[in-house]
C-alpha cells in the first residue's frame, strides 16, 4: 500500500539544491525493503556499471531519475549530458556475509547527485538503523561495520560517510575555462554498456526515452564486466587481457582524480584514464610529485617488472593513514585490485635509471 | 534573510561591550562579511556543518578552544571564504583522532583566507590549498605534537597550484616532508614565517615569481630549498630569496620516502633545476654539510628525457627563458641564471652528513672529498659546464651564468660531482685538490647580474 502511494507521487519529484530536503523520504525517490533492497518511486530507473569502484566491499544500488520528458545525450567518452533536475541515487549497504549478498543487508547511506541550475551538487543522506528513513548529513558521519569477506574472514572497520564537500574530491573536473565543475562518473558509455537481465542497458535507456543519440550497438565501447572475471586464473591471462582489465579497474578506481582534467589529481601528473598512452604519465619510472610518506623508500610510481618497488602498488595495498590511495572512500585493502595491479606491473618490461 | 541579519544583530550586542565567550580576539561583529558564523571552541559539529554549507564570501570565526576532528575540514563550493581563529594555539584544530587518511584543512576556493589558528596531527598535510587564486595564509601554525617522526604527515603549509598566494607570520613544525611547501604556484609571497624540525623547512617547487623573505628555517634537515621536479608543467623561475635566516639545519633526515629523503643533514639551501634565482642578504649559520649548493636536476633524475615536458602542457611563462626544446618537449633540468650575493656565512660545513652513500650521495661525497677541510659555503655542481678545471680559472666555463659574490668572506667551490661519484663507486675518493676553489672574486663565476635583468616579483599583494 505504501509503495503504491510512493509510486503515485514520484512523478512529482522536486529537489531544490539550495534548500535540500532534510529527509530522503520526502523526495519520494526510494524506500528500503531490507534484504530485498531498494524500491524506487515511479520513473526512477535502476542501473549498473561494468567495473565498479571499490568501496570497502559495500554493495551499491544505483538509480537515476530524469525530469519527465527529458533525456540524456549520448557521448562516447565523457559523462552523458543529463538535463537539469536529474537525480542520481547511490545507496551503500553491507550484507553480514559477502558470500550471501542478499541476506542481513544493512543500509548505511544514500548519496544523491543532483543537477541544479548551475551544475551538479552532491548530498549525503544517512539512514537510521532500521532503514526507515535517511537524514541529510552534510558533515558526513561514521559507523562501525562488521562483515565476513568472500574468504570467510571477519572484517571490522569504521565506515566513513563523506562530507558534502568531499563529493567533489572524486566528482570534480577542471574545464577549459580553468574553473572546476562537478560531474557524474559512472554515467558513461563504457561503464553502462552491459547486459542487464538480458537487455542491453543503454538500449533500454534509449527505449525508455531517457537517452538520445545512441549509436548502433557495435559502435559502443564497454569496460570489463568485473563480475564476469575471476582472478583465480590470472596467471594464464594474456598480457592484453591483464592490460585491458587493469586499465578498466584503474579508470573507475583512480581516474576520477588521476586524469588530465582532474582538479586534484593533476598535481601528481599521474594519469590513469583509459585513454592515457604516455608511459611516464601512467607512472612508469615517474618520480612522484608529492607522495609524501606514501613512498616509504621507493623512488618511482612504477618500476616495470617489480610491483614491490613501485609506489603505485604500495599505496594501494597499505592501510596506513596518510599513505593510502585512493585518497578517500577506502578503509580496507581491495585484495583483488591489488593482485591485478601486481600482475600488470610485473608484466611490464624495461627498467628505470636511478 | 536570517543569515544576513545575524551579524547585524551581533554587532549591536558587541556595541554594548558584551562579546561572545571565547571570541576575545575576533568575532563576527569585528568583520564586514555579509555571512558570518561564530563556532564556539570545540563545537566540531557546527564547524563541519558550516564548512559543508559554504556560500560565497562566508566567514567562519572559530572560538577559543580545541576542535577534536575525526575527518578533514574540507572547504569547497564558495569563493571569498574566510576561516579565522582566535590566534595560534588559542584555536586548535586537532586531527589526532581522524580515522580517515586526509589532510587537516583541505581547501579549493578562490580568494580564500585562513588566519590565526593551529592545525595539528593530521594524517596527511596540515593545510592544503589547491587550484585556487588569491589565497592568504596568516598566523597559521601547523605541527605534529609528538615531535619529528616519519609517521607524521607530509607537508605542513601546502599551497599547490595557487595563483597569488601570501603566506606570512606562520609556523610549521615536525613535517615528515616539508614544513612550508609552495608548489606549482604562480605569484607567491612567503615572508616572516618559521619552519623548524621538519625534513625540509621551506620548499619553493616548480613555482614562478616568488618573494621569500624574513623567514627562519632552523633545525630542519634542509633549510630552504628551491627546485623543479621532473615532468611538471610549471617551470620554476624568478625566485627572490632574501633576508632570511637559515640556521643549524642539522637534523637527521627522518623522511619515510620521497625526494627529500636525499637531503643530507646540515643542508642550508639548495637550488636544483632552477633558473632566475637571487639569493641575497640571507644569514647562514652552522649548517654542518654546507650553506648553499647549486645543483643540476640530473642529481635527482639522471635521465634527461625524464625531464621532458610537452610545451603544449606548460603553464605560466616560459617562452622567454630560452630553455632547450627537443621534439616539442622542454627540458628544465639545468640550473641557470643564479645570483648569490650579500649573504653572511658562519660556522657551516664542519661535519658533512656522510652517513648514507645510497640515499644521500652528495653528503657522502662531500664528507670523503673534504675530509678534515671545512666544506666551502657555496658549492656548484659543474656537470653541465662545457669546461671544468680544478686550478685554472680560464679552464672553467660559466655557461649557466652562475654569479657568486664573496662579501663577508664566503668561500666557493665548483665540483664535478659526476666524476667524483663515479670514482667513489670504485673506492677512489677524491680530495679538495679535485675541486675548483678560487679565491674571491670567483672568476668565471663573478658576474654581477642575471642576463635578462633582476628577478621579477609577484604582482600581489
Amino acid at each position: 500500500m505504501i509503495s503504491l502511494l510512493l509510486s503515485g507521487c514520484a512523478a512529482g519529484v522536486t529537489f531544490d539544491v539550495d534548500a535540500p530536503p532534510e529527509r530522503l523520504s520526502s523526495t519520494r525517490l526510494m524506500r528500503w525493503e531490507g534484504d530485498a533492497g531498494p524500491s524506487y518511486g515511479a520513473d526512477v530507473v535502476p542501473y549498473e556499471v561494468n567495473t565498479p569502484l571499490f568501496s570497502n566491499h559495500a554493495a551499491k544500488d544505483r538509480a537515476m531519475w530524469l525530469p519527465p520528458g527529458e533525456a540524456a545525450t549520448y557521448d562516447p567518452v565523457a559523462a552523458f549530458d543529463l538535463p537539469e533536475g536529474t537525480i542520481l541515487i547511490k545507496s551503500f549497504s553491507f550484507p553480514a556475509d559477502l558470500r550471501e549478498p542478499d541476506v542481513d543487508r544493512r543500509l548505511i547511506e544514500t548519496r544523491l547527485l543532483v543537477r541544479g541550475p548551475v551544475g551538479w551538487v552532491g548530498f549525503p543522506y544517512i539512514w537510521d538503523d532500521a532503514g526507515r528513513d535517511a537524514v541529510l548529513s552534510v558533515a558526513g558521519g561514521r559507523t562501525d561495520v562488521s562483515i565476513i569477506n568472500e574468504e570467510g574472514t571477519p572484517l571490522d572497520f569504521t565506515y566513513v560517510v563523506p562530507q558534502k564537500n568531499q563529493c567533489v574530491d572524486c566528482h570534480e573536473l577542471t574545464g577549459d575555462d580553468d574553473e572546476g565543475y562537478t560531474t557524474p562518473i559512472g554515467i558513461k558509455a563504457r561503464h553502462l554498456h552491459r547486459a542487464v537481465a538480458g537487455t542491453d542497458q543503454l538500449a533500454d535507456l534509449a527505449d525508455r526515452g531517457l537517452l538520445v543519440g545512441l549509436p548502433p550497438a557495435d559502435e559502443l565501447p564497454a569496460a570489463t564486466d568485473w563480475a564476469s572475471i575471476s582472478l583465480d586464473d590470472l596467471a594464464s591471462w594474456s598480457d592484453a587481457k591483464v592490460e585491458a582489465v587493469t586499465r578498466d579497474y584503474l579508470d573507475m578506481n583512480c581516474a576520477h582524480c588521476h586524469n588530465r582534467a582532474g582538479t586534484e589529481g593533476v598535481t601528481s601528473q599521474l594519469f590513469l584514464d583509459p585513454y592515457e598512452q604516455d608511459p611516464f604519465h601512467l607512472g612508469v619510472c615517474k618520480r612522484p610529485g608529492s607522495a609524501g610518506k606514501g613512498g616509504v623508500g621507493r623512488t618511482f610510481d612504477i618500476v616495470p617488472g617489480d610491483h614491490e618497488a613501485s609506489i603505485f602498488w604500495y599505496r594501494m595495498q597499505t592501510e596506513d593513514l596518510g599513505s593510502m590511495m585512493p585518497d578517500i572512500g577506502r578503509e580496507l585493502v581491495h585484495t583483488q585490485g591489488v593482485r591485478l595491479v601486481e600482475a600488470w606491473i610485473d608484466r611490464m618490461e624495461g627498467s628505470c635509471s636511478e | 534573510m536570517l543569515r544576513l541579519l545575524a551579524p547585524l544583530l551581533l554587532a549591536a550586542c558587541t556595541g554594548g561591550g558584551a562579546r561572545p565567550e571565547g571570541f576575545d580576539a575576533v568575532a563576527c561583529a569585528d568583520l564586514t562579511a555579509t555571512t558570518c558564523v561564530e563556532v564556539a571552541g570545540g563545537d566540531t559539529t557546527l564547524l563541519q556543518e558550516s564548512a559543508n554549507s559554504l556560500s560565497d564570501g562566508m566567514t567562519l570565526v572559530l572560538g577559543e578552544g580545541t576542535f577534536m576532528l575525526d575527518n578533514s575540514v574540507t572547504l569547497r563550493g564558495g569563493d571569498g571564504v574566510t576561516l579565522i581563529g582566535q590566534g595560534i594555539d588559542s584555536t586548535i584544530l586537532d586531527f589526532s583522532s581522524a580515522t580517515t587518511q586526509g589532510n587537516g584543512v583541505d581547501v579549493v576556493g578562490d580568494d580564500f583566507t585562513i588566519r590565526s589558528l593551529t592545525i595539528q596531527d593530521s594524517n596527511k598535510d596540515g593545510l592544503r590549498i589547491e587550484d585556487s587564486e588569491h589565497v592568504t595564509i596568516q598566523r597559521v601554525k601547523v605541527t605534529w605534537t609528538g615531535g619529528p617522526s616519519p609517521d607524521n604527515g607530509a607537508y605542513g603549509l601546502y599551497p599547490v597550484r595557487v595563483s597569488d598566494v601570501l603566506m606570512e607570520d606562520s609556523e610549521a613544525y615536525n613535517a615528515s616532508d616539508a614544513g612550508i611547501y609552495v608548489g606549482q604556484c604562480v605569484g607567491a609571497t612567503v615572508r616572516n614565517n618559521i619552519a623548524k624540525a621538519n625534513v625540509a623547512g621551506i620548499e619553493i617547487e616548480n613555482t614562478q615569481y616568488a618573494d621569500v623573505y624574513g623567514n627562519l628555517a632552523e633545525d630542519n634537515t634542509g633549510g630552504l630549498l628551491i627546485f623543479d621536479l621532473p615532468g611538471n608543467p610549471v617551470v620554476g623561475r624568478d625566485i627572490h630569496v632574501h633576508d632570511n635566516v637559515v640556521r643549524s639545519n642539522n637534523r637527521d633526515n627522518f623522511a619515510p620516502g620521497g625526494t627529500v629523503q636525499g637531503i643530507p643533514a646540515g643542508t642550508g639551501t639548495f637550488l636544483l633545476a632552477s633558473r632566475r634565482v637571487e639569493l641575497r642578504d640571507n644569514t647562514y649559520e652552522d649548517n654542518r654539510t654546507s650553506d648553499i649548493a647549486i645543483l643540476s636536476g640530473l642529481a635527482i633524475e639522471p635521465d634527461p628525457m625524464a625531464w621532458a615536458i610537452q610545451t603544449a602542457d606548460l603553464r605560466g611563462d616560459w617562452e622567454d627563458l630560452g630553455l632547450p626544446v627537443e621534439g616539442g618537449a622542454l627540458l628544465n633540468f639545468a640550473t641557470t641564471e643564479v645570483l648569490i650575493t650579500g649573504n653572511s656565512h658562519s660556522g657551516s660545513g664542519t661535519d658533512p652528513d656522510g652517513a648514507d652513500l645510497v640515499e644521500r650521495e652528495l653528503g657522502f661525497l662531500l664528507s670523503v672529498v673534504y675530509g678534515d677541510t671545512r666544506v666551502d659555503d657555496i658549492l656548484y655542481d659543474a656537470i653541465e659546464e662545457s669546461a671544468f678545471h680544478p686550478t685554472e680559472a680560464t679552464g672553467n666555463s660559466n655557461d649557466n651564468h652562475i654569479c657568486v659574490h664573496a662579501e663577508s668572506g664566503a668561500t666557493f667551490a665548483s665540483l664535478d660531482l659526476e666524476t667524483l661519484g663515479a670514482r667513489a663507486a670504485a673506492l677512489d675518493f677524491g680530495s679538495v685538490e679535485d675541486l675548483y676553489r678560487p679565491a674571491a672574486p670567483f672568476a668565471p663565476f663573478d658576474c654581477d647580474a642575471l642576463t635578462a635583468g633582476p628577478v621579477v616579483g609577484p604582482t600581489a599583494p
